[in-house]
């Protein structure tokens, strides 16, 4: 490391630059939030009707997770450079692909969701004189929660350790604090940027099931 | 509700809404209560950002309303951005960017008013200038490290001609496309390195790749200040292939009025070389914020009085 | 449009597909380094998950840790395996095996854990040793989530090797690097292509691997649960 031949040693974790830059780490975490919070609400809105479709019809099924799941497949960096000669260096290029990795989770855990409402319950709601609409919102999605929060742990969990790749086409987020101490050779930032993903990571988890335990309370998360 | 009643309730709104308009066009129609917004943008390198944080703390300090972008990229992403208005000011380098903005016509010597001169001629027809360029200079160097130095016995770029084919150059990924990187070193000085290592622009990548031999020669900066304690020394550059790179703030004319232009020459104008030197230090080495350390640089020189 | 008719161009260059820079170059590189990294972390994850859920030990402390390597951002780990290691090969391949580790961990852990208790009862029934059970009985029934999870890994590995041009690595992850920092976009694009279908190409061959590893019985009772990997993107 460049640090070798002269004076002091960089500590993995500088607490004096620590304690002067909460105000920079809290910019960095801010948008970090809100680049996540954009991907994933988008994609609820647009997997909640799809995939509620995409549970009916089985060649809409089949359209969707698979176009959705090669999308997945494809690395983000990629996807991010296909779309900067259309999109530019904004906040768009970044959320797209985000969006697109969201909707293939999470429709694919509605549509597991819904296949797994047992059939008895069915035919017990149509016996009761439920009509589709009714069936679908009052007994087929609450019993389908359960897969439907799994797949928003996993997506949201996903999502924020990608947001940090944004920072390579100049969104900021915690992958700047990453990118910064790249850039200067120093290793607080880094540490700081990459911690701190993991922790948002595991609070948003927490607090997603938490958001589970009371409203499905008939279900605990695993 | 009642025609009157709504009727007075509508007239009650615009009313409202007209003296709002009135006083919001009031402030910033008057050119005396707030200045102009100035985007200063900076090069990916902490020098680039202590020139932005130089200028654009100046402009503030004058009452501009001064917002950054730093760290956005090579030449290749900040000058689009100044030329499209995303940014209205960045800190160049006189003979760099005019082989830039002259689509490497080849122009640029050693002495930076002329080549200032000639950028301005380029860059005047897409509503850019460049002003007065600085004392302070910031050329591309190439570096070997001491062993390679002495194993070859090197002091000047020229020596490396006849041995170019057994070593590897390393530099930003823009070097092989750039007049003065590897180009340059081919045409004027014949030197065809073995390989070329696509790096970082005088980062980390570049050091660590000296310190594991994978490149013999690499793009420095002539202002690092970390050369001497790397063991790293700079070839002199004997056929003068860089040209006089001296730092010289670009901006776009709709921003620059007379007041911009003074308050950024008399930056420009008390920066030398080793004050360069002294602040890439600060922030290379000490890992001090280009913000303070340009903070501090502007108080200590009288320019916040 | 004329930028798709530029990145036809690029690919039809002779140029590009040869020397240090070239296409095959850098698909080599990738592969090179994304196998290595697989490789290392399946010698430590199957194992370890294989005997955790055979066992049906620590399992929640391992699915845990697994949970939390994958909010790991695999950019900062690169970074800090960079500044720890230096140039090269070495601190790529480190941070690629650690993230590769997790899947196949809990992959092969929940494998183990799903055998039928009644098929472990009737092995032991007759006759099997502890080592044979595992091998011969629950591992065969067991294949279908290993192989998902060897497969989420290989993916996350090979996604994840295309930001390793940002610590001054090799691989296809270079032309999109360098692209980027020149605007020359049309590379950017050509890179992004390549890495697309070299992930969808380590994908669509590690399903085929999975069909012929898994014993046709098996293959045919058990359909849905290939599916069932969890499936966290990491790059």
């Amino acid at each position: 490391m460049p640090g070798g031949l002269f004076l002091a040693i960089d500590p993995w974790i500088n607490w004096n630059w620590l304690s002067t830059h909460i105000p920079h780490i809290l910019d960095a975490l801010t948008e970090h939030v809100e680049l996540t919070a954009v991907a994933i609400a988008v994609g609820i809105a647009i997997s909640l009707p799809l995939g509620i479709l995409a549970q009916r019809n089985a060649l809409l099924r089949l359209a969707v997770l698979g176009f959705f799941g090669a999308f997945y497949t494809i690395p983000s960096l990629a996807l991010f450079a296909l779309l900067i000669p259309f999109t530019h260096l904004t906040a768009t290029t970044a959320v797209i692909p985000l969006i697109g990795y969201n909707v293939l989770i999470l429709v694919r855990n509605i549509v597991v969701g819904l296949d797994g409402v047992p059939r008895d319950v069915l035919d017990a709601a149509d016996g009761m004189g439920y009509r589709s609409t009714a069936r679908l919102f009052r007994v087929e999605l609450p019993l389908a929660l359960p897969a439907m929060f799994a797949g928003l742990r996993v997506a949201t969990v996903s999502t924020i350790g990608i947001v940090t790749i944004t920072a390579l086409i100049g969104m900021g987020g915690l992958g700047s604090l990453i990118d910064e101490g790249q850039i200067e050779d120093f290793h607080t930032p880094v540490v700081v940027g990459a911690v701190l993903t993991v922790c948002f990571a595991l609070v948003a988890d927490l607090g997603i099931a938490a958001v589970q335990r009371i409203a499905v309370p008939w279900a605990r998360p695993a | 509700m009642s025609i009157k009643r709504s009727t007075f309730s509508l007239v009650a709104v615009l009313g409202v809404l007209a003296m709002v308009a009135a006083a919001c066009g009031g402030t910033s129609g008057n050119g005396n209560t707030s200045k102009e917004k100035i985007t200063v943008g900076g090069f990916k390198f902490p020098e680039s950002s202590i020139l932005a944080q130089l200028y654009g703390q100046a402009l503030a300090h004058a009452g501009y309303q001064v917002s950054y972008k730093l760290n956005i990229g090579t030449r290749e992403v900040v000058a689009p951005a100044l030329k499209n208005g995303d940014i209205d000011l960045y800190p160049g380098y006189a003979a760099t960017d005019l082989e830039y903005w002259n689509n490497k016509a080849g122009e640029a010597t050693g002495d930076a008013a002329a080549t200032v001169a000639k950028l301005n001629g380029h860059i005047d027809s897409q509503g850019l200038v460049a002003l007065t360029p600085s004392a302070a200079a910031d050329q591309n160097a190439f570096a070997v490290t001491k062993a390679t130095q002495q194993k070859y016995n090197l002091t000047k770029l020229s020596d490396l001609a006849p041995i170019g084919n057994q070593l590897v150059l390393g530099a930003g990924p823009e070097c092989p496309t750039r007049p003065f990187c590897q180009p340059g070193l081919e045409q004027t000085y014949g030197i065809h390195f073995k390989a070329f290592k696509p790096l970082d622009t005088d980062g980390p990548a570049t050091r660590a790749a000296f310190k594991n031999n994978t490149i013999q020669v690499g793009l420095v900066f002539s202002s690092d200040a970390d050369l001497n304690s790397l063991g790293l020394v700079v070839l002199d550059d004997d056929k003068h292939l860089q040209a006089a790179d001296q730092v010289v703030p670009i901006l776009r004319k709709a921003v620059a009025n007379d007041e911009v232009k003074s308050i950024l020459n008399k930056v420009s104008a008390g920066l030398t070389t080793s004050d360069l030197v002294a602040l890439n230090a600060k922030v290379s080495l000490d890992h001090q914020d280009p913000d303070a350390v340009a903070k501090a640089y502007l108080e200590q020189h009288n320019y916040f009085s | 449009m004329s930028f798709f008719g530029d990145v036809w161009r690029w690919f039809a260059d002779g140029a590009h597909w040869q020397g240090p820079n070239g296409v095959p170059t850098r698909i080599v590189e990738h592969l090179h380094v994304s196998a290595e990294s697989l490789a290392v972390a399946a010698l430590i994850a199957l194992p370890v998950g294989i005997l955790l859920g055979h066992y049906g030990r620590f399992g929640g402390l391992a699915i845990n840790i697994s949970n939390a390597g994958r909010a790991l951002p695999s950019f900062g780990i690169l970074v800090v395996a960079f500044q720890a290691f230096g140039l090269g090969d070495l601190p790529v391949i480190l941070a690629l095996t650690a993230l590769a580790i997790p899947p196949m961990v809990t992959n092969s852990y929940v494998a183990l854990r799903e055998v039928d208790p009644d098929i472990r009862e009737a092995a032991r029934g007759m006759g099997y040793r502890e080592l044979a059970q595992v091998l011969r009985v629950e591992l065969p029934l067991a294949v279908p989530l290993i192989m998902a999870g060897v497969r989420t890994s290989a993916v996350q590995v090979v996604a994840t090797a295309t930001l390793a041009a940002v610590i001054a690595g090799g691989g296809l992850g270079r032309y999109i690097i360098d692209g980027i920092a020149t605007q020359e976009y049309v590379m950017t694009a050509a890179g992004a292509i390549l890495v697309a279908l070299l992930a969808l190409a380590t994908d669509i061959s590690l399903a085929g691997v999975q069909r012929l590893l898994v014993p046709r019985g098996i293959r045919l009772l058990n359909a849905p649960a290939s599916t069932r990997a969890a499936t966290f993107k990491v790059a």
